[in-house]
């Protein structure tokens, strides 16, 4: 019974901070009709400036707490002004939830380079030791949390409801376009809600700062707690976000103290999947029913063409492979061979890039779970090979078995599901997975990994070292590039992209909407299991953040900054980001923020990725413009 | 001569919110005809489309496709049935150059899979071939050829209505639904388009045009449907329609008693 109570009343203190990351979410939701996933960066932010000021620079507490809070909303202002604002009317919602995948990963980078990678953990607001009611012990912290929570929800709650700047934002979120004619500054309201939102975030950080270790990727957390939060209460609803961050802190305590720890998170997540499953608006629907289409019409993509001639296309391709074929030669001769590792990851990301072009890039689909599938290729491929002395090839086909199942199940959510929605339930079944890949460790090792895992072997070739393996992969990615670049230039090709612009016209014209999404996800499942079996056999080991979501963070970045929907685009995503950083040690630091900056900034301003910039140069320096090649046959890619 | 009904529509009643946008109405389309349904604006022809391919659901009612009932079927099931539209608001694929959206309108006839197609084995190869020959074709037919590898969004909407025409010619239809096809056209433009029509249904195509331009419609339809306020109001030869001092009524008004004595 004491335990009981004690897991309720830590749930509860959880919760609370859950609930104002949720709050965060609820209310630009509401404003913009879109997620923001930067939200739990905030928490960071804030509980990390109020480390600095007060216990690294002695100002008392309450100024330090003033000025935290004023910097984190500074610095969501000035997002909110320059990046998120603009961004909001140029990009579709799915648009946005990569745009903020971007910002979080900014937020990470940034961070680390501020603070270091170490954890912190604040001193509590008014001593250590428990208060004692009843018997039970409440950490120190919980009026604070309690009080916190309490008094943000009641003040959302009088400005929206009793003050006209509350009902101007009401307005916003229901029509910004009505709201506009009526004189109602959208952009500012925007900006506003930004603005509050991270304030919110910012003292949720502080107020459960003392509670929680903090550390640089922890925006990730905290934005994965709030999310889901706020897809169990109802996204739309601020009651809503609070029964559903105090409801997740109880089923994370309860499950923490009563199961493992380790599938505290996975059991909410199950929970949320049902959610998305079965009531799609979450606990408690918003009492205002936003109009999705006001925002989102008129958001037509880029018209560059990315095409190269026919001849271009062959010239390119023949250089290209010239250069991979005797790129190992080069690199052992002028003593680069750690290189050539990196390479070869390179072209195993870039085939698991293949799968999520088809998905995101053709067919107009958010997966930002991907790696996933790359984890269950691997951790098939590695288990059967490991436990069950099952050839390697073996093991990638259950590898394929396995993801294409759990793709064609994931799908059954997806296919009904529409904007981001979509993306949210790829997210969260990429967290689902990461929690299964370290909490299953009797199979997978755990957060440690998994070794022992052998090389690719096929006909009693091994493929050991380096030289062996580059060619292995890279033999991959072309067949893949031949035989992908043949259906897109096909009917099917045409059927996905034709999905992407215009689902209403592609009905019209016969095409069975839900199954070619189904296929693009399958062949993009598909070809990320291989990746990741492949992952597995060259490092001869696995752990689970080489496959987590952070990856799929990182590919999806590697796809936007090379160019969607052009297949040999994203190669210059993976060589900018997996080359670079191995090649010069000092960038490494600044990966992380690099990614995030370059995710934004291609979003916004590149969106056919540098692949585009590429291809216009080629014309242009080759002397033929679009119009005066005669290409009756246009060549959609290069190889 | 074949007196079987393309499209018959019995009963059909649509209202938003408390307005009748198709109250009560029954006509049939008959195959082989080229018929058209005009109707001031708001009289609910472009409702009457979207009810045919199923993109809204009627209220009640009935609408048959040579007989067999369209209840509860998917727009792109339809479509693959042989009905095909085009929008009053063109709706060209704009991520596509023109040849691309047309060849995106074979689909329906392509019937290499996707491993086919990525193997490039045989049956693929040939229909590609032959999707794009065709595709050549139609865009020339609708001299859209020098305009063949630009963007489609980059179009007058004119000539996007027209690569509409040829993307749902492509698709190979049936019966084929024109929403405005000479909106945005000039007068040129427009009779290359009549000969173009009435060409196409001589081919056997059945024809339903929602037109504004009312002397294209007087040349090349042999039967027309009117629709006033959501109800038909005359329907018969071109002629006969021209003389109904219903229509006259709903285009230019009730004729004023001064007018009149």
């Amino acid at each position: 019974m004491q335990q009981a109570l004690e897991i309720i009343i830590g749930g509860l203190l959880q919760g609370g901070a859950f609930a104002l990351v949720a709050l965060g979410f609820a209310l630009i939701f509401r404003v913009t009709g879109t997620i923001n996933l930067a939200q739990g960066a905030f928490v960071v932010v804030g509980a990390l400036l109020l480390y600095t000021f007060h216990q690294v620079l002695m100002w008392p507490l309450a100024i330090a707490f003033v000025a935290s809070l004023a910097v984190t909303v500074l610095v969501g202002t000035l997002l909110a002004q320059f990046v998120l604002e603009p961004a909001l009317r140029k990009l579709p919602t799915a648009g946005m939830v990569i745009l903020t995948a971007g910002l979080l990963t900014f937020f990470e980078g940034a961070i680390l380079l501020c603070w270091g990678s170490q954890p912190y953990q604040l001193e509590p607001f008014s001593g250590s030791r428990p208060y004692e009611v009843f018997g039970l012990r409440f950490p120190t912290q919980s009026p604070w949390d309690a009080g916190a929570t309490i008094l943000i929800v009641f003040a959302l709650w009088y400005v929206l409801q009793k003050t006209t700047v509350g009902k101007a934002l009401r307005a916003v979120s229901e029509n910004p376009a009505a709201a506009a004619l009526m004189g109602i500054n959208v952009k500012r309201m925007t900006i506003l809600s930004y603005a509050v939102a991270s304030g919110i975030g910012g003292i949720a950080g502080m107020v459960i700062g003392p509670i929680v270790s903090l550390q640089f990727d922890g925006g990730g957390i905290f934005t994965n707690a709030g999310f889901i939060s706020v897809t169990i209460g109802g996204v739309a609803s601020f009651f809503g976000a609070v029964v559903g961050g105090l409801g997740l802190g109880l089923i994370e305590q309860g499950a923490a103290g009563y199961i493992s720890s380790l599938f505290s998170t996975t059991i909410a997540l199950v929970l949320l999947l049902a959610m998305l499953i079965l009531r799609p608006t979450g606990i408690i629907a918003g009492r205002i029913r936003r109009r999705e289409d006001v925002r989102d019409v008129a958001h037509n993509q880029s018209n560059v063409s990315t095409k190269l001639s026919p001849m271009q296309g062959r010239v390119l391709a023949v250089i290209m492979l010239v250069l991979l074929a005797v790129a190992p030669v080069l690199l052992n001769a002028t003593g680069g061979g750690g290189l050539l590792s990196s390479l070869v990851i390179a072209g195993i990301f870039f085939i698991a890039l293949l799968g999520l072009d088809v998905i995101l890039g053709y067919c107009g689909q958010v997966s930002l779970g991907h790696a996933a599938f790359m984890a269950m290729g691997g951790y098939t491929a590695a288990i059967s090979c490991v436990k069950f002395g099952l050839p390697p090839i073996v093991g990638v086909l259950l590898g394929l078995v396995v993801s294409l199942l759990c793709a064609a199940m994931l799908s059954l959510v997806t296919v009904r599901l529409r904007g981001h929605y979509m993306a949210l339930a790829t997210l969260s079944f990429g967290l689902l997975i990461d929690t299964l890949t370290v909490g299953l460790s009797d199979w997978t090792g755990g957060p440690s990994g998994m070794t022992g895992i052998p090389n690719f072997s096929i006909f009693g070739y091994t493929f050991a070292g380096p030289v062996a393996n580059y060619y292995l992969v890279w033999g991959v990615v072309i067949v893949g590039l031949i035989v992908l670049g043949n259906a897109m230039r096909s009917d099917f090709g045409r059927v996905l992209r034709s999905i992407r612009t215009d689902q209403t016209a592609a009905l019209a014209l016969g095409i069975d909407v839900p199954r070619y999404k189904l296929f693009a996800f399958l062949i993009g499942a598909g070809f990320a299991s291989i990746a990741g079996s492949l992952l597995a056999f060259d490092f001869q080991f696995l752990s689970p953040d080489m496959v987590s979501t952070q990856q799929s963070f990182l590919i999806i970045t590697m796809l936007v900054i090379g160019g969607e929907g052009t297949l040999v685009g994203p190669v210059i995503g993976v060589v900018l980001l997996t080359l670079l950083p191995t090649a010069f040690q000092f960038l490494a630091n600044y990966k992380t923020l690099a990614s995030g900056v370059l995710l934004v900034t291609a979003m916004l301003y590149f969106p056919s990725g540098l692949y585009g910039g590429f291809t216009a140069l080629i014309r242009r320096f080759s002397g033929g413009g679009k119009r005066s090649t005669p290409t009756p046959l246009p060549a959609e890619t290069a190889a | 001569m074949n007196t079987q009904d393309a499209l018959t529509v019995t009963s059909v009643t649509k209202s938003f919110g408390g307005v009748h946008a198709i109250a009560d109405v029954s006509f049939n389309v008959r195959a082989g005809s080229l018929t058209a349904l005009i109707g001031p604006n708001g009289a609910g022809k472009s409702t009457m489309f979207n009810l045919f391919t199923n993109l809204y659901i009627a209220d009640s009612g009935t609408i048959a496709y040579f007989g067999q009932d369209l209840a509860g079927m998917r727009s792109d099931k339809i479509a693959r049935l042989g009905l095909i539209r085009t929008f009053q608001t063109a709706r060209v694929f704009a991520g596509m150059t023109v040849l691309e959206n047309v060849l995106a309108g074979a689909h329906i006839g392509v019937s290499a899979n996707v491993w086919e197609e990525a193997l490039r084995l045989p049956r693929a190869s040939s229909e590609e071939r032959t999707v794009r020959e065709k595709a050549a074709h139609l865009i020339d037919v609708l001299g859209l050829s020098s305009v063949a590898e630009e963007s489609a969004i980059s179009l007058p909407l004119g000539l996007q209505k027209l690569l509409e025409i040829a993307r749902a010619l492509m698709a190979g239809p049936k019966v084929l639904l024109l929403d405005e096809p000479a909106a945005g056209l000039n007068d040129t433009e427009t009779l290359r388009l009549a000969e173009l029509l009435v060409a196409i249904n001589a081919a056997g195509v059945t024809m339903v045009v929602v037109e504004h331009n009312m002397s294209l419609v007087m040349s090349i339809s042999q039967d027309i449907v009117v629709l006033d306020a959501g109800r038909v109001i005359a329907r018969g030869t071109p002629a006969a329609v021209q003389a109904d001092e219903r229509v006259i009524e709903a285009y230019v008004g009730r004729a004023t008693d001064t007018v009149a004595s």
